[in-house]
């Protein structure tokens, strides 16, 4: 279980104070486990400060988020064993192969030996990684090296997933394979959030779905309830009525 | 126990993952190795250069006039590499004709000899040019020591000791500090060791700390469950490894090919024995350290990948700057014994100097430098928790 409660962020620009940004300005949420939750919003509403908040890389400057009730700042290497990070900016180490870079996050999360080996196959197989696992990661394409870190993410089995726009460059059948694999682990009673544009995908997917414009959290609910909290017939016309309004609506 | 081996599985990850990295990126390996192939090159040239300089004594071509009175005062001058005109090669045949250097014997050489009158020899060439100045020099020597030879030959057939003929004589030490002559050799090679220590490691440090960052994994290596002093720790590792090698690589390749240069011809002894590259590789070991430590903090705070380039490639000057300063001072301050580079530079001037090591100061120095090294690297870890290092905000 993800708990988000009541985070501020502001980035201060110390040579001219007007451009300081507050990028997150109280925001709060739950995610539970066994669900699906989506985080929408525009572009610049503080989605991956949160997230990032949510990995402790960077401090919030008040609230707190707890990760299955750890507190990220007060203990980030407990809580960060209990997470599996899609991240917005991601690279690959390209002088290893997928199966060395999946092995090394294997490692890194403390696993050794049999259960290691056991654990990289089947993410390997569950992501139809088998043809590429042994090849270096220099020449894979975008599609290619997200399953990579998907699989990078996903090797330790970790009770929550952040996934921070999983699906972008990747085609339908990658697509498919991701969905059905978060669907899998939502079945398994694991907690899985994450951010995402493409509104099908998050109406066809989440159970619960956050709206965050100005850092601030919109409007909640399954996508049915926000559709009619906001008289539409779909997620997308939804969407816009509710970060357009937001003084009406997320009251 | 759980806690250490966790401790132990991720650590090992670590270090083998940027081993891995750092030994397949074979052109920025090749590039910190290069130093080390050149080292035993570099110092060939060089004591082969100083060696000609020194002891230089190329032909000199004279025209004899009268040699068949006189062979063996002919063959002594071919012995001190004074020819006959007749066999200079022809592309140097112009320049000699020019210098036109003339020795005339006279006729009845032998019969003054065996009586024991003067002879007397003319040489003849322009004194006032500066090209003939050098040959006349050697000339003139090669005869009053030819000369002296036969005068003491003469006394000593009379009984009279030889040793009357010098009743003062002047023993010659050769103190000389070591910019003089040969010690340069093994001074440029100090420094450079030193230099390799910095450089070796140099282009791997920076690739795993900036470069990470620029392409992405930093991030994501931050994310995962482990702490910053392993990360830091196992870059250490990685970069100060090929450090290391680097260093190796150059004790190994000098002390094959100062084998090759034979440097008793000026007087000078220089030896790369196992026991002396053994201190100097102990010597070296924790700069090896001190400078990847040094990289990685410097690498790691700056915005990019070339900002860290630029900025670590002046970190490069110390190395080379501190042992020129530390051998050029006269009064050298005792704290400075105590410093990282100056330390070391100053026991391996010794070493090469062939005085016996003060083991005293090598532990000296070396804790010093391995006590600034552990703090930077606490330092770093400390500071990759914080998001401005991290997100490379300014």
């Amino acid at each position: 279980m993800i708990e988000v409660n009541n985070l501020h962020k502001s980035f201060i620009d110390k040579k001219n104070k007007k451009n300081t940004v507050k990028a997150l300005d109280g925001l709060s949420f739950t995610a539970k486990d066994g669900e699906i939750t989506g985080i929408l919003g525009p572009n610049g509403a503080g989605k991956t400060t949160c997230l990032r908040t949510l990995y402790g890389l960077l401090s919030a400057d008040e609230g707190f988020a707890t990760i299955d009730g750890i507190s990220v700042t007060d203990a980030p290497l407990a809580a960060r064993a209990k997470l599996g990070i899609f991240p917005d900016k991601f690279g690959l180490y390209e002088r290893l192969t997928a199966y060395e870079q999946i092995d090394y996050f294997a490692s890194l999360h403390g696993m050794s030996g049999k259960t290691k080996k056991q654990a990289i196959d089947q993410v390997v197989q569950d992501l139809e990684l088998g043809d590429l696992a042994h090849r270096k990661t220099v020449g894979f394409s975008q599609g290619q090296r997200m399953k990579v870190t998907l699989a990078q993410a996903l090797v330790h089995q970790p009770q929550n997933f952040v996934l921070d726009e999983p699906t972008r460059g990747l085609d339908v059948m990658s697509t498919r394979i991701l969905r059905n694999h978060l669907a899998k682990f939502k079945a398994k009673g694991h907690c899985i959030l994450f951010s995402s544009h493409v509104m099908q995908e998050v109406a066809a997917l989440c159970d619960r779905v956050i709206i965050v414009a100005n850092g601030k959290l919109a409007a909640q609910g399954t996508p049915q309830e926000l559709c009619e909290l906001a008289g539409e017939q779909n997620l997308e016309e939804a969407f816009v009525k509710l970060i357009g309004s937001d003084e009406g609506v997320a009251a | 126990m759980i806690t250490s081996n966790i401790n132990f599985i991720q650590l090992k990850a670590l270090v083998v993952k940027e081993y891995r990295e750092a030994f397949r990126d074979k052109r920025a390996l090749m590039v910190a190795l290069m130093m080390a192939i050149l080292a035993p090159v570099g110092i060939m040239v060089m004591s082969k250069i100083m060696i000609e300089k020194l002891v230089d004594e190329p032909p000199v071509y004279v025209k004899f006039s009268g040699a068949e009175h006189a062979p063996k005062l002919i063959k002594h001058f071919a012995d001190s590499n004074l020819l006959d005109f007749s066999d200079v090669p022809d592309d140097e045949k112009s320049t000699w004709e020019q210098r036109n250097i003339a020795i005339e014997i006279p006729e009845d050489y032998a019969v003054d000899m065996a009586e024991g009158k003067p002879i007397k020899l003319h040489l003849q060439a322009d004194f006032t040019d500066k090209a003939v100045q050098p040959p006349v020099r050697r000339i003139n020597s090669a005869v009053r020591s030819f000369s002296m030879s036969i005068g003491y030959k003469r006394l000593l057939l009379r009984g009279v000791d030889i040793r009357l003929l010098n009743p003062v004589k002047l023993v010659e030490q050769d103190t000389a500090k070591p910019d003089a002559t040969f010690m340069l050799i093994s001074m440029m090679l100090g420094i450079y060791l030193m230099l390799a220590a910095f450089m070796s490691g140099l282009s791997v440090a920076i690739d795993s700390s900036a470069g990470e960052r620029e392409r992405n994994v930093l991030e994501m290596l931050l994310c995962q469950p482990v702490s910053t002093l392993k990360i830091v720790l196992a870059k250490l590792i990685s970069a100060s490894t090929v450090a290391v090698i680097g260093v190796l690589l150059i004790l190994i390749l000098t002390s094959v090919s100062v084998g090759f240069v034979d440097l008793t011809k000026i007087g000078a002894t220089f030896s790369l024995d196992l026991s002396t590259a053994a201190v100097l590789l102990l010597l070296l070991l924790p700069i090896c350290f001190f400078a990847s430590a040094c990289q990685l903090f410097v690498a790691f705070q700056t915005k990019s990948f070339k900002e860290a380039q630029s900025t670590v490639g002046i970190l490069i000057g110390i190395p080379a700057f501190i042992p020129f300063v530390v051998s050029m001072m006269d009064d050298r301050p005792q704290w400075l014994n105590w410093l990282p580079i100056a330390g070391q530079s100053m026991i391996i001037e010794n070493i090469f100097k062939g005085v016996d090591v003060d083991w005293l100061a090598v532990f000296a120095t070396s804790g010093v430098t391995i006590a600034i090294t552990v703090a930077l690297v606490l330092a770093l870890a400390k500071k990759l928790q914080s998001e401005k290092v991290v997100m490379a905000l300014s």
